[in-house]
């Protein structure tokens, strides 16, 4: 019996998966640490909005989460309360507006990477002063 | 006095010995163990990570050549193995379970199941602690393939699961009437999926053998959710039309991040009883062929033949019998395959923290 010898490039081909995710990087920001060393942070509204359920990519994410029977009192602060893998590809994340249909693929979330080297926002462009 | 041998220059000695799957060698895999040198004599143990190891031998005799080669006459090498896992991702309802591993297919009829029943004999019988979970839920064949008339008890609330030829087995046909047919959507398929991975008491394995139902669909879907699997097994025959649709269940796999460990070519050839010709009904050689170009390891082939056809009906697999070309056969995929899991494992073993 014989079996191919070389089949390293099959791994290449692997897309970037995550080696660490903090659900609170920063105030309002979840972080991806890439296993090709790229880290991706994402502001939880940008990745609730960016949300992949079927709902949401049919009718977009309500602007505001349902503030519930008692408006009054405020909307609470959008935050990831927790998140759990799905199989080896994707991240399901339970929002603090009680959704958590979305799930994230890996590759999804890469690509949804809002940082400037990934939308190419910085391509050669000196940066726009900033408006404060 | 100054030419002793010390344990340093046998370890050193025995940095030549490369696993061929793994390519490092057995001293930085940290397969040596229990070395002892004395003047006249050296021995250790070498620690694979799988019993179905298919160059167990081979690996031996070069460890001791390369220790003969520093003029030690009495040189005793002991193999023994333990199973690695992935850290890959969680796996809290079958934490006990080191490795899972999805028997695939395109289309129907190519033999998943065979595929999968023989695999978990040859694994178990290499000396590996196995679980056979029929997730065809529709048509299930698991317990027609491996025979016994045992039926799943429960206990504390769980599953114990029937054991035959010391594998550990669950399928939808233990809890069904012969003739009654499971019609359901796809949520129920999906907690059926997970009652088979966490209401069971399947315990220690170091393999979970996981044959599907065939195509892209729901079971697929759910099992590649509910657990990080450790890899996926496509089984195809050789004709175009079976590698075509083969290639989707590759695609599938991809697109969730399920490793392929390999194909294997079922139905490769007939050998003719009567005369011996050789007839490759189905073509020959086509699964070899798309593995090599899709990148994939080809993990074997298996002879179209009446006794295999016989022997799966009557609950007595092939591979119980190494003497068989079948046989042989599945006992040499299993080894293939056995070895492609500790690569994954190598490679892709990393765990993902969330914090």
């Amino acid at each position: 019996m014989q079996r191919t010898t070389d089949h390293s490039h099959q791994h290449d081909s692997m897309p970037a998966t995550p080696k660490k995710i903090k659900l609170a990087a920063g105030n309002d920001t979840l972080s991806i640490e890439w296993s090709d060393g790229h880290v991706s942070a994402y502001p939880y509204r940008y990745l609730r909005d960016k949300c992949p359920c079927a709902t949401c990519s049919e009718s977009g994410p309500s602007p505001h989460a349902d503030p519930g029977p008692f408006p009054i009192l405020g909307q609470k602060p959008l935050k990831p309360e927790r998140a759990e893998l799905v199989g080896r590809y994707a991240l399901q994340i339970y929002w603090s507006d009680g959704h958590s249909a979305g799930i994230y693929s890996f590759t999804y979330l890469r690509e949804s990477c809002p940082c400037a080297e990934c939308t190419g926002k910085d391509s050669g462009e000196e940066a726009a002063p900033q408006v404060s | 006095m100054g030419n002793r041998l010390t344990p340093q220059d046998v370890l050193n000695a025995l940095r030549a010995v490369k696993d061929p799957d793994l390519r490092r060698d057995i001293v930085s895999l940290g397969f040596v163990k229990d070395l002892e040198v004395s003047d006249s004599r050296v021995s250790f143990t070498i620690q694979l990570t799988t019993p179905a190891c298919p160059v167990r031998d081979q690996l031996a005799d070069q460890a001791r050549q390369a220790v003969q080669a520093l003029g030690v006459r009495n040189v005793e090498v002991r193999m023994t193995s333990q199973v690695m896992g992935g850290g890959r991702g969680k796996n809290e309802l079958i934490p006990n379970v080191k490795n899972t591993v999805a028997v695939a297919s395109g289309k129907g009829g190519v033999g998943k199941s065979t595929v999968a029943a023989n695999l978990a004999v040859a694994l178990q019988r290499a000396g590996a602690s196995v679980g056979l979970m029929d997730t065809d839920v529709y048509g299930p064949s698991v317990p027609a393939l491996m025979g016994g008339s045992a039926a799943p008890t429960v206990v504390d609330g769980k599953i114990e699961p029937p054991v035959e030829y010391g594998i550990k087995l669950i399928s939808m046909a233990y809890f069904l009437p012969k003739d009654e047919a499971v019609i359901w959507r796809g949520p129920m398929l999906h907690k059926t999926i997970q009652q088979f991975l966490g209401d069971v008491r399947w315990g220690e394995l170091d393999y979970l053998i996981m044959d599907l139902p065939p195509g892209t669909g729901d079971i697929q879907l759910s099992l590649s959710q509910t657990i990080p699997l450790t890899g996926a097994v496509i089984v195809s025959t050789p004709q175009d039309l079976a590698l075509t649709v083969a290639s989707k269940a590759i695609a599938m796999f991809q697109k969730l991040n399920v490793p392929i460990l390999g194909i294997v070519e079922n139905m490769s050839y007939h050998l003719c009883p009567q005369c011996g010709h050789r007839e490759d009904i189905f073509g020959h050689g086509g699964a070899r062929e798309a593995a090599n170009k899709l990148g994939f390891p080809f993990l074997g082939e298996i002879p179209l033949d009446v006794n295999v056809r016989i022997q799966s009906d009557s609950g007595k697999p092939v591979a119980l019998d190494e003497a068989t070309t079948y046989g042989k056969a599945f006992q040499e995929i299993a080894g293939a395959l056995a070895a492609q899991i500790s690569v994954a494992n190598f490679q892709g073993g990393q765990e993902i923290s969330i914090e």
